[in-house]
């Protein structure tokens, strides 16, 4: 007799022991990738993320516009090459996050789309190679998108250029910009500054319209059967809105006007009278016609929170300064653009896309991105020709003459709108390019009041998106 | 058919070639993700060391256990590696306690002294032991804060660059003491078995030096506020009293003033209410005082059950990592195969080191000092392994042979010799 039943007994409690280790080893290794390991906090996620080499980012003519490198640490480095794309491209960046279409294609970019196939598995599982992201082709035109970044580059506002046929973003602009390049060092002074360089005036601003909304109120008389030539008396006399009196733009021959010759002069008052003829509802269902109580956005450039519709709650009361785009009704460029689209393709607003093809890591051929291409019908074919012609007319011999390019057929309408003590002007046209294609934009300018330098503005734009597309 | 000695011959041959293999494919990694194979030579020490120490034991002591010695230096190159991808600047200081601790283990193994002189001078290594601890509580220092800035725990004694933790020496002085002791005790505590009056209850004798034991390991609580040393001591000693007198009350007791020193320990001391609280609930931390644990953990699920690969995890996220979470790296950089790897190797060891405990015609002092030292051994892996996975409360004890620290890796060592000087003996 000795220690031997003891010892036993010892042993077996020891590899127990051992044998629990072994399992909450297991628990962990195998249950932890899919729960802890996701936690916010765990620096192997960042870290891993650091390797990631982001897909490059093409300009429509395949000019390189952002791509990552590795240093010597094996981190990426994000480089963009063309300050002006900042507006459309936004950034990235491993502490601050993305934003534009660095986040609408976060998951090509950083290529969380790509198969869980024997290849993945080998190349990052396995071999731990930095994961590559998916190239991506925008349909961003860098040559267009630095003309309209010179042209506004003194202005605070934001203006955006579309194929209207194809539905394509050619440029998109807000200013004041920043420098992605140097996003982390300067983001407290960017967060902080008062012009607020991050908000997105093309797809975030939403401005008071102004004269814009003259549109939709003509879109409505003309489904309503009014005559555009039907006359107004004392057309040109002053319309008072809260905070604001509203005046023709441009003063008018005679006081007598048809609504048509009010568009084209900018003179609210027939409008007014228009307005308190609809009532209430007809404008409402125009207005929603028109997608005003649900603005379009880039899916993917903003945050979900920020592209809420915002809902149309007229009444008679605020009916007359809402619908001279003096109250709660606001609309933001690319809205703007949109409607200006539906116009010159018989009354059916285009989706508007920013992504023309993909690339996967490794493959030289690009894959087109499939659009399912659909519309949405604001106006009737007829309505929109006749808002088509009076465009057409406005810078023929409205308040949008300045836009007049040579012997280029353009279409436009400038508005003046007032917010606060602050007035801000718009210009939205379009011109037909070659193969049938037609290019709109929308320009908004905060703090000027200036209509005829937006026009000219607006019409050089439109004139250098033709003429360069075509060349 | 392959006789025993045959089979010894080629199974530790086996070992330590299959170890040279595993260890020679993970230096060449890491240099090539290093791009600097200037650590090989690390690699040369681990395997003059292993072939040095496998030669001599074979020569002069031919009957020792053939699995203990490969697989320890399987366990303590694995750990250089380790070491050479967290800690680089500390690996050459850990290749020279390597050389260092196989000598000293040489020395335990191959010569019958030491053994004798554990049981014949007990009282005077105690003495020496109590007054090192002493002289820690009174003179500690600790190496990454020599000078005291911080409330680090000072469980180090030494100067300049070279420090020593006494709490290692008195490991094996306190294991040798006790068993000594009870093997002292045997006889009488034999007669009292076999006269029938065994199970009645534990006689001042054997009551008398647990308290001492439960003193001792109170004061180095409280005084060095080394909540892991206290620990494995108590279960060390409470596993030798049990194995000696096969009293199981005795484990009840122990376990309840385990339990009543953990109650005062977590109302009195913060450092022990900080372990049981990031134990019980780290997430709510997991930035802050919980940091390191659930980076240890996040360790383990960075791993899964293959491993990031060598050199191609993070685990320097873990603070401390090279000393107090080498098994959080390895599991990491290894996964899951890796950790039950370990967990395999040193469930041998401690098999084969109670396996040679129970050898029969042994003699109690030997029986109870192997227990005692495969006990050690084998607690004070769980008690980090298991602290590292959130099983217990952290201790902040070293991964024998796998941790960074020259004392524990030499006190670890000459554990090995003596386990192996008596498997040689008791087989013999």
């Amino acid at each position: 007799m000795g220690f031997e039943r003891q010892i036993n007994r010892l042993l077996i409690g020891i590899l127990v022991a051992f044998v629990s280790v072994g399992i909450a080893g297991t628990y962990w290794a195998i249950v932890g990738p899919d729960t802890i390991l996701l936690r916010e906090d765990n620096p192997r996620r960042v870290e891993a993320e650091a390797r990631i080499l982001r897909g490059r980012i093409e300009g429509r003519d395949g000019t390189l516009l952002a791509e990552s490198t590795a240093d010597s640490t094996g981190r990426a480095v994000r480089r963009y090459l063309l300050p002006a794309m900042s507006s459309a491209l936004g950034y990235f960046s491993l502490r601050y996050g993305v934003g534009g279409a660095e986040a609408a294609y976060d998951n090509l970019l950083s290529g969380n789309n790509q198969p869980q196939d024997w290849q993945t598995f080998v190349g990052q599982d396995l071999l731990h190679r930095a994961r590559e992201g998916t190239d991506i082709r925008v349909t961003f035109d860098p040559t267009i998108q630095t003309e309209l970044e010179s042209q506004l580059a003194a202005y605070r506002g934001s203006g955006i250029v579309l194929n209207a046929t194809s539905g394509e973003v050619l440029a998109l602009i807000s200013l004041p910009t920043f420098d992605p390049n140097t996003l982390d060092a300067n983001w407290d002074l960017l967060t902080q500054a008062e012009d607020n360089p991050f908000f997105n005036r093309a797809l975030q601003g939403n401005y008071q319209p102004g004269g814009l909304l003259q549109i939709p109120l003509l879109a409505g008389a003309l489904l309503s059967d009014m005559e555009l030539d039907k006359q107004f008396v004392d057309a040109a006399r002053p319309v008072q809105v809260p905070n604001a009196e509203l005046r023709c733009l441009r003063s008018p021959h005679s006081p007598v006007l048809t609504l048509g010759e009010a568009f084209l002069y900018g003179c609210p008052a027939p409008f007014e009278a228009l307005i308190n003829t609809l009532g209430v509802d007809p404008i409402e269902a125009i207005f929603r016609d028109f997608q005003l109580d649900a603005p379009p956005t880039l899916p993917g450039f903003l945050p979900p929170v920020e592209s809420q519709p915002v809902p149309l709650e007229l009444s008679a009361e605020t009916l007359v300064p809402a619908a001279l785009g003096q109250g709660q009704v606001t609309i933001t460029p690319l809205e703007a653009a949109i409607i200006t689209a539906a116009i010159t393709q018989n009354g059916n607003a285009p989706e508007p896309i920013t992504l023309l093809g993909t690339r996967l890591p490794g493959s030289t051929r690009w894959e087109p991105f499939p659009h399912l291409q659909t519309s949405i019908p604001m106006m009737t074919s007829d309505v929109a020709a006749s808002l088509r012609e009076l465009l057409i007319q406005s810078v023929n011999e409205g308040t949008a003459q300045p836009a007049q390019q040579g012997g280029l057929v353009i279409g436009g309408q400038v508005a003046l709108a007032y917010a606060g003590d602050e007035t801000q002007v718009w210009f939205i046209g379009f011109i037909n390019g070659p193969n049938g294609q037609t290019f709109v934009t929308a320009l908004a300018l905060e703090n000027s009041a200036n209509t005829n330098q937006i026009a000219r503005i607006g019409g050089e734009i439109l004139a250098f998106a033709a003429n360069h597309l075509s060349a | 058919m392959m006789s025993y000695s045959a089979w010894r011959t080629t199974t530790s041959a086996a070992l330590l070639i299959i170890s040279s293999a595993f260890l020679v494919i993970n230096w060449v990694s890491l240099g090539l993700i290093r791009n600097d194979f200037s650590h090989s030579a690390h690699g040369l020490v681990w395997f003059l060391c292993a072939v040095g120490g496998i030669g001599l034991l074979r020569r002069y002591l031919p009957h020792h256990d053939p699995l203990i010695f490969p697989l320890v230096m399987l366990l303590s190159g694995w750990g250089l590696v380790v070491i050479d991808r967290l800690a680089p600047v500390f690996a050459d200081r850990q290749a020279v306690w390597l050389i260092v601790s196989v000598v000293a283990m040489l020395i335990a193994a191959l010569f019958p002294q030491p053994l004798e002189w554990l049981r014949r001078y007990r009282y005077t290594l105690l003495i020496v032991g109590l007054a090192l601890l002493l002289a820690t509580i009174l003179l500690g220092r600790n190496p990454s804060d020599p000078e005291r800035l911080t409330n680090a725990p000072a469980l180090w004694l030494g100067a300049g660059t070279i420090f020593f933790q006494p709490s290692e020496a008195l490991k094996i002085i306190l294991v040798a003491f006790i068993a000594s002791y009870l093997a002292e005790q045997y006889p009488a505590q034999r007669a009292v078995e076999l006269t029938g009056r065994a199970r009645s209850a534990p006689s001042g004798r054997i009551l008398g030096p647990m308290l001492l034991m439960w003193g001792i390991c109170v004061v180095i609580l409280i005084w060095q506020r080394d909540l892991g040393t206290a620990i494995l001591f108590f279960i060390v000693f409470l596993m030798l009293l049990y194995v000696a007198t096969s009293y199981h009350r005795i484990l009840v007791l122990g376990s309840l003033l385990v339990l009543l020193a953990g109650l005062v320990g977590y109302q009195a001391f913060s450092v022990v209410q900080l372990r049981v609280d990031i134990w019980l609930n780290p997430w709510p931390e997991a930035d802050g005082r919980a940091y390191q644990i659930v980076q240890s953990l996040l360790a383990f699920a960075a791993g899964g059950p293959f491993g990031q690969g060598v050199g191609q995890g993070s685990p320097g996220y873990i603070p401390v990592v090279h000393s107090d979470f080498a098994i959080a790296a390895l599991a990491e950089e290894w996964g899951l195969i890796g950790v039950l790897g370990v967990i395999a190797c040193l469930s041998v060891v401690i098999l084969r080191g109670l396996r040679s405990a129970a050898q029969p015609n042994r003699r109690p002092f030997h029986a109870l000092l192997a227990v005692g030292l495969s006990t050690m051994l084998g607690a004070q892996s769980l008690l980090i392994m298991a602290g590292a996975l959130k099983l217990v409360p952290l201790t902040g004890v070293t991964l024998p042979f796998l941790s960074y620290g020259g004392s524990s890796l030499l006190a670890s060592f000459i554990m090995i010799g003596l386990l192996l000087r008596i498997s040689a003996q008791e087989s013999g």
